[in-house]
């Protein structure tokens, strides 16, 4: 499945966050995923709420420094991912 | 420093109305009134929590044979637990359905026999077929993460097809299939279950086709045979590492056979807190790290992969705890699971189905706890 601009990703049911700040953690079923920043910042963001497109103007806004595209680009790519693991829905 | 543990996982009762054959429980189990209170399962949650532990799995036995299963996933859950129960769906009334859903439970992972109800049965050693089917649709009633898990051997595994049919009918976010491993109960009816070299290759094959299929909907996730397969699995992510298991009466346990390995004492939670346990038992220590290891684990580029295997399935096969997993085509001892396999694929592929009650017993069903 393809992710769109107007899609509005989420955790998956059974997927939640555990533990305080840094050490903030996705638990699933199966397994947990420590996340490195940025990609904590993709998923923070992820509140079934926001369409991707805003997801990037956000990421955008956090990383002036890096170019638009390759944003989008990264972030579609993470979500995608996590899609097929089941950990996001959209 | 040493790690702490990422899951507890809580055997809270090891009774249980189901018998199935390949059931994982020790032959020697315990007994009711052996098993740990509320309250003393809740204090080693509470230790479990503050030590780092993100998942609960509460199993059995049937956890739902303990009436007081919704207040310890109520507990776990307060305490920030990921609760995960882990059963038969037996005893899993609307009202105690929705008692576990109120507590905050987080997964439910249902198990299916078969996908035919005769043969379900006949493997469960009862009639829990036709329940299970609508205790699934209730669960799919609620926003609870859901998990089919279907037991997969050699009397069942030609209908590998139908089973992921069912399972998909059913809409779970995630289908296991596991390939029966062979502890406990399982152990004792090895022969019976032990599937043949080409019923497993083709059950990979429909597996990936259906992983394919279904990506996106249904997660699949496959426990894979390890008598068939050239290393062994990563036992529990590695002895006393990153998980712990205790027993209905409060044993901790690194491994779930772990009391079969002769000459090694298990501390209990009555006795000592699970802090001190993971970090300064013997048991925990015995073969942790690869201080322990023998050639060619010693050696081996995989020894941090997977550990040098299951130590309790080495014992098991050769008497030795310490040995390499005999399952990996590198362990001295490899020569036994050959001869195994070699017995497992003469002949035609048994499917004692239709004739059993024809023949002298197949197996020998799980029994209750005295």
């Amino acid at each position: 499945m393809e992710l769109e601009s107007s899609s509005q990703p989420r955790l998956a049911a059974g997927c939640r966050w555990a533990g305080e700040g840094e050490n903030r953690t996705i638990v699933f079923p199966e397994g947990a995923l420590r996340l490195e920043q940025t990609a904590r910042v993709v998923l923070e963001l992820c509140d079934g709420k926001r369409t991707f497109d805003e997801i990037v103007r956000e990421l955008e806004r956090a990383y002036d420094k890096s170019d638009p595209a390759t944003i989008r680009r990264d972030a579609a790519r993470f979500l995608e991912r996590l899609w097929q693991k089941k950990v996001v829905e959209f | 420093m040493q790690d702490l543990p990422l899951a507890l996982i809580a055997e809270i009762t090891h009774r249980c109305p189901l018998h199935c054959v390949y059931c994982s429980n020790p032959l020697a189990m315990a007994s009711a009134h052996a098993e740990l209170s509320t309250e003393e399962w809740q204090g080693v949650f509470e230790q479990a929590a503050k030590l780092g532990v993100l998942h609960l799995h509460l199993t059995g036995g049937e956890p739902l044979a303990r009436e007081d299963a919704a207040q310890l996933v109520s507990f776990a859950h307060a305490c920030g637990l990921y609760t995960n129960l882990i059963t038969s769906g037996i005893g899993l009334s609307e009202r105690r359905w929705h008692d576990l859903v109120a507590s905050g439970l987080d997964h439910i992972q249902l198990s299916f026999q078969d996908s035919r109800e005769t043969s379900a049965n006949w493997i469960a050693g009862t009639r829990a077929h036709a329940l299970k089917l609508s205790i699934a649709a209730m669960i799919r009633q609620s926003k609870v993460a859901f998990t089919v898990n279907m037991v997969v051997h050699r009397q069942n595994i030609e209908r590998l097809d139908e089973m992921i049919a069912l399972a998909e009918s059913l809409q779970p976010q995630r289908l296991e299939i596991a390939h029966v491993q062979y502890y406990g109960w399982a152990w004792k009816n090895k022969q019976a279950l032990l599937p043949t070299r080409e019923q497993v290759a083709e059950s990979l094959d429909k597996i990936s086709a259906a992983q394919k299929r279904l990506m996106g909907i249904i997660r699949i996730d496959s426990v894979v045979p390890d008598y068939y397969a050239r290393f062994p699995k990563a036992c529990m992510g590695g002895w006393g590492r990153r998980e712990l298991l205790v027993d209905p009466s409060g044993k901790a346990l690194p491994c779930h056979a772990a009391t079969v390995i002769p000459r090694l004492e298990f501390e209990n939670v009555r006795q000592r807190s699970l802090e001190w346990i993971w970090l300064h038992s013997d048991s925990f220590q015995r073969f942790r790290g690869e201080d322990w290891m023998p050639m060619p684990c010693r050696d081996c580029d995989r020894r941090k992969l997977d550990f040098g295997g299951c130590r309790c399935q080495a014992f098991m096969i050769t008497g030795d705890a310490a040995a390499t997993d005999p399952v990996c085509s590198l362990a001295p001892a490899h020569g036994l699971i050959e001869q195994e396999l070699l017995h497992a694929n003469r002949g035609r592929t048994a499917d004692h189905s239709s004739q059993k009650s024809e023949h002298a017993p197949l197996w020998v069903y799980r029994a209750q706890p005295g």
